[in-house]
């Protein structure tokens, strides 16, 4: 059976824009896929294309194996989507909002399945339906369309940016939500610029940099990419005892704390020769998607976290 | 920061300031060139006057009669909704640079920087000063370019101007009352129109002086900023002190608001917002139940709109066509430039029912134009990313605004045709006058519809462009002394004109079948192109 997303060569040209160029993306049935990247990657562009709003310039994509641009209509029956810029009807009320965008994607606002799962997301969301969407936070605006999408079920979910604007407690009901759909055997696609969020919520990941897929994998095959960090205290050990370590690179000496890393393959490897030299307060941290991150950004961010816009 | 913000706003609004300078220097220049050439000499004034005198419906539009000279038609004609149109434009100018800011957060992005909370009310208000200055200069000029005396011009801007003015301070303490800027602008719109409305009222009722053609209106006019406006008398009397009536309702609006604002937080009001349904009723689910929901308070205040104005035109035409026949001179001449030859009354149909149709056409190019509306704000997103099909979305919009101006006119047609007596053209001419315009409006539609599939962009544009060429050309272009052929550019002059001898009918199928083609390819032609979200 055919991938739910499958994207070869995809490109997206605004003028001299090359805002896609030449992308590659496969998603399969039942993933939780990440799609990273810093703001202009090319992310909305992407799940734009993907749900017909966009036309691609080249390449080829399916989603079902359906042409997302022509079978537009049909293909949104099966999908539910939260837009990267939540923009709602100003005299519309939050609650008219979700049973509208509910109904237009074929769901029945008056069947008890769905009444439930409105109500219960409108409790765990402390949302207030009765309010006009145009006195809605950006947080609440992100919380309409956020309902509207869980509460009728869907068999692809494409989230460009889902959790803009929630407080970390609206985050966690959210990621919640994502372990539900997940259970349930839903596929997401997740856009997003944020790591901690992806690396909770999403069994693989692909990255994005300038409008093509860098890398792409399970969190576990990237991790092989990256390095495991140890560090430990210094204690009078030598600076040959210390150059002797098997394997380690970026080697500081501080302020009677020694630091470096280590292939995240070669662990195991080095754990004897530390061993060997009696070292105390050992302290080994797992790569984390930062660092991959940063290793494709560098340049881009200059090493800051890439958490900034 | 006071200055900085100020410059800021400038910048982003120099383009619109001049395009308002020029409209209004258009208009009042229009206006003079109309009492020149068609009421060039006094006595042709003075029987126009006349018939005014003794028509207080048109008085409730126009103004006070103050005398015959070229000076007092102008202020007569003018000053009414010169002054509106300048309210209106500093309504606008300070919704969208206080509570429309508001709303979409850069207020707050303004006030947490070193900017007191003040200095961004400070800058509007300098914003809309200059804007009442602009506003004053380009109607004193268009007076002064019909060659009208200085002093009288210069009164005739400033009683306009002041009058935009006032209202600039009426908007800006109803932007601290009401969280959306929506209900601002419909406030202070409506406050607008009824102040026109209420000097109305005081001119249809005033006491006319026949020994000089004067008239003193009733004391309620004093309650409308236009009133005061009016009250200067320009040309006549040249009284300078009913503008300080206009200052000191600016300066007490704005030291109220002022106050409040320096009390409340960023994004409240003082009046809360009403709550919304917590879910949706029946009639909203789906496309159409969606445009219908948008378009509904628009939809009718324009229906009622082409009523009034049908009602107007068809309980007036008996007594005015009287008079204006009987008065002879120029305002007989009008009424014919547009009768084809026919009998004078049957002229006024006919100008009646374009006229109807004009307003209807409004409906559609709004109904078209809100197409666009809907893709910058991303409801055109949120529903295309629905089972809902771009042919589904697009037509349930166009539908809604057909509907809403054929209704507009179907109403217009009975009410005129039920007030209208045999003498004055009767209900069967009235109603069928009025309903034949339905082809020329569906035109707006469909033209409208093409432009937003082909060039997103331009479609606010050119559509309120054409309609307001095919206005021009239509009802002014003959006045104007422009050519023939570009009245005939115009979808009014196509329609069949009912109400005079010959109708044409074929003009009015061949409308009615482009219309369907425009809007069928407006639909395919939308469905090659991308969404365009954002301006
Ligand atoms: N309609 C458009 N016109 C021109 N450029 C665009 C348009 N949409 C996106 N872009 C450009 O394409 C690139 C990718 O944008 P986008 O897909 O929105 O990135 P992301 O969602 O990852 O932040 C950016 O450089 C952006 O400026
Ligand atoms: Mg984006």
């Amino acid at each position: 059976m055919a991938a739910v997303i499958e994207a070869h060569g995809l490109t997206k040209h605004f003028g001299r824009v090359h805002a896609l160029d030449g992308l590659d993306l496969v998603v399969e049935q039942g993933e939780v896929h990440g799609y990273l990247g810093p703001n202009g990657a090319g992310k909305s562009t992407t799940i734009r294309i993907l749900l017909g709003l966009a036309r691609a310039t080249g390449g080829r994509v399916s989603v079902f194996g359906q042409d997302p641009w022509r079978d537009a209509s049909a293909l949104h029956r099966r999908i539910a989507t939260i837009p990267g810029d939540v923009a709602l009807w100003p005299n519309l009320s939050g609650g008219e909002t979700i049973d509208l965008l509910v109904h237009l994607r074929g769901g029945d606002t008056k069947a008890k399945a769905y009444t439930d799962a409105r109500a219960r997301l409108i409790e765990e969301f402390q949302f207030d339906p009765t309010k006009k969407a145009r006195s809605y936070s950006k947080g609440n605006r992100q919380k309409v369309a956020l309902i509207a999408a869980l509460a009728h079920p869907a068999e692809l979910y494409v989230f460009d940016e889902p959790t803009s604007g929630l407080d970390p407690l609206m985050e966690s009901v959210f990621t919640r939500q994502i372990g539900r759909i997940a259970e349930a055997g839903g596929t997401v696609l997740l856009s997003s610029h944020i790591l901690s969020e992806v690396e909770k919520l999403c069994t693989r990941i692909s990255i994005l940099r300038g409008g093509k897929v860098v890398e792409s994998g399970t969190l576990t095959e990237l991790r092989h990419l990256t390095r495991t960090s140890f560090s430990f205290e210094r204690d009078g050990l030598t600076d040959a005892q210390l150059a002797g370590i098997p394997g380690a690179h970026d080697l500081v000496l501080d302020e009677g704390r020694v630091s470096f890393t280590v292939d995240s393959d070669q662990v195991a490897g080095i754990l004897p020769s530390l061993g060997a030299l009696g070292v105390a307060g050992l302290q080994v941290a797992p790569p984390s998607l930062e660092e991959l991150f940063l290793r494709h950004y560098g340049d881009v961010v200059d090493g800051t976290p890439v958490e900034a816009s | 920061m006071y200055g900085r913000l100020l410059r800021f706003r400038l910048r982003r609004d120099r383009v619109q300031l001049l395009v308002w300078g020029l409209v209004l220097f258009l208009m009042t220049y229009t206006v003079g060139t109309e009492v020149r050439t068609s009421w060039g000499t006094a006595a042709e004034r003075a029987s126009m006057v006349k018939v005014m005198t003794v028509t207080p419906a048109i008085l409730l539009f126009r103004g006070t009669p103050q005398g015959t000279s070229e000076g007092d038609l102008m202020a007569l004609l003018g000053m009414s909704f010169i002054a509106l149109l300048v309210m209106f434009q500093l309504v606008f100018l300070v919704t969208r640079h206080t509570r429309a800011e508001e709303q979409t957060g850069q207020t707050e992005t303004i006030a947490s920087t070193v900017a007191g909370r003040l200095a961004p009310s400070y800058a509007v208000l300098t914003l809309a000063l200059i804007a009442t200055v602009i506003a004053w200069v380009a109607i004193t000029l268009g007076c002064l370019a019909n060659g009208l005396p200085a002093g009288g011009s210069a009164l005739f801007g400033a009683g306009a101007a002041f009058a935009g003015l006032s209202f600039a301070g009426v908007t800006f303490l109803l932007a601290q009352l009401f969280p959306a800027s929506r209900t601002v602008n419909g406030w202070a719109v409506t406050l607008a129109v009824v102040s026109y409305f209420v000097r109305g009222i005081g001119d249809a009722g005033s006491t006319i002086h026949t020994e000089n053609l004067t008239a003193t209106p009733l004391w309620i006019t004093w309650l409308s900023p236009i009133g005061w406006a009016q009250a200067t008398r320009p040309w006549a009397l040249n009284r300078v002190w009913p503008l300080a009536l206009g200052t000191l309702l600016f300066a007490v609006c704005t030291v109220v608001a002022l106050a409040i604002q320096d009390r409340r937080d960023v994004g409240a009001g003082v009046m809360a917002e009403r709550k919304g349904r917590p879910a949706a009723p029946g009639s909203l689910l789906g496309t159409v139940g969606l445009a219908l929901r948008l378009e509904r308070g628009s939809l009718i205040a324009w229906i009622i709109a082409v009523i009034a104005t049908a009602m107007l035109m068809g309980s007036l035409a008996g007594s005015v066509v009287d008079q204006l026949a009987s008065a002879g001179g120029g305002a007989a001449a009008m009424i014919e430039h547009f009768g084809g030859g026919g009998p004078i009354v049957m002229a006024f149909v006919n100008i009646g029912a374009v006229f109807s149709g004009m307003l209807a056409s409004a409906i559609c190019v709004q109904g078209a134009i809100r197409l666009r509306q809907e893709e910058i704000a991303q409801g055109a997103d949120a529903v295309l990313s629905t089972a809902a099909s771009r042919a589904k979305w697009m037509l349930s919009f166009l539908l809604v605004a057909a509907v809403g101006s054929i209704v507009s006119l179907v109403l217009g047609g009975l009410v005129a045709g039920v007030l209208s007596t045999s003498a004055s053209g009767g209900f069967h001419t009235w109603f069928w006058a009025i309903v034949w315009q339905i082809p020329a409006v569906l035109m707006f539609l469909g033209v409208v519809a093409v432009v937003f599939a082909v060039l997103p962009r331009a479609t606010a544009g050119v559509g309120w462009a054409v309609f307001g060429l095919s206005i021009l050309f239509g009802m002014f272009g003959p006045l104007l002394g422009m050519p023939a052929w570009t009245s005939k550019l115009t979808p009014f002059m196509h329609v069949p004109a009912i109400a005079l001898p010959h109708p044409q009918f074929t003009g009015g199928w061949v409308m009615v079948g482009i219309s369907v083609v425009l809007v069928a390819a407006s639909v395919l032609l939308f469905r090659l192109r991308d969404t365009k979200p954002g301006a």
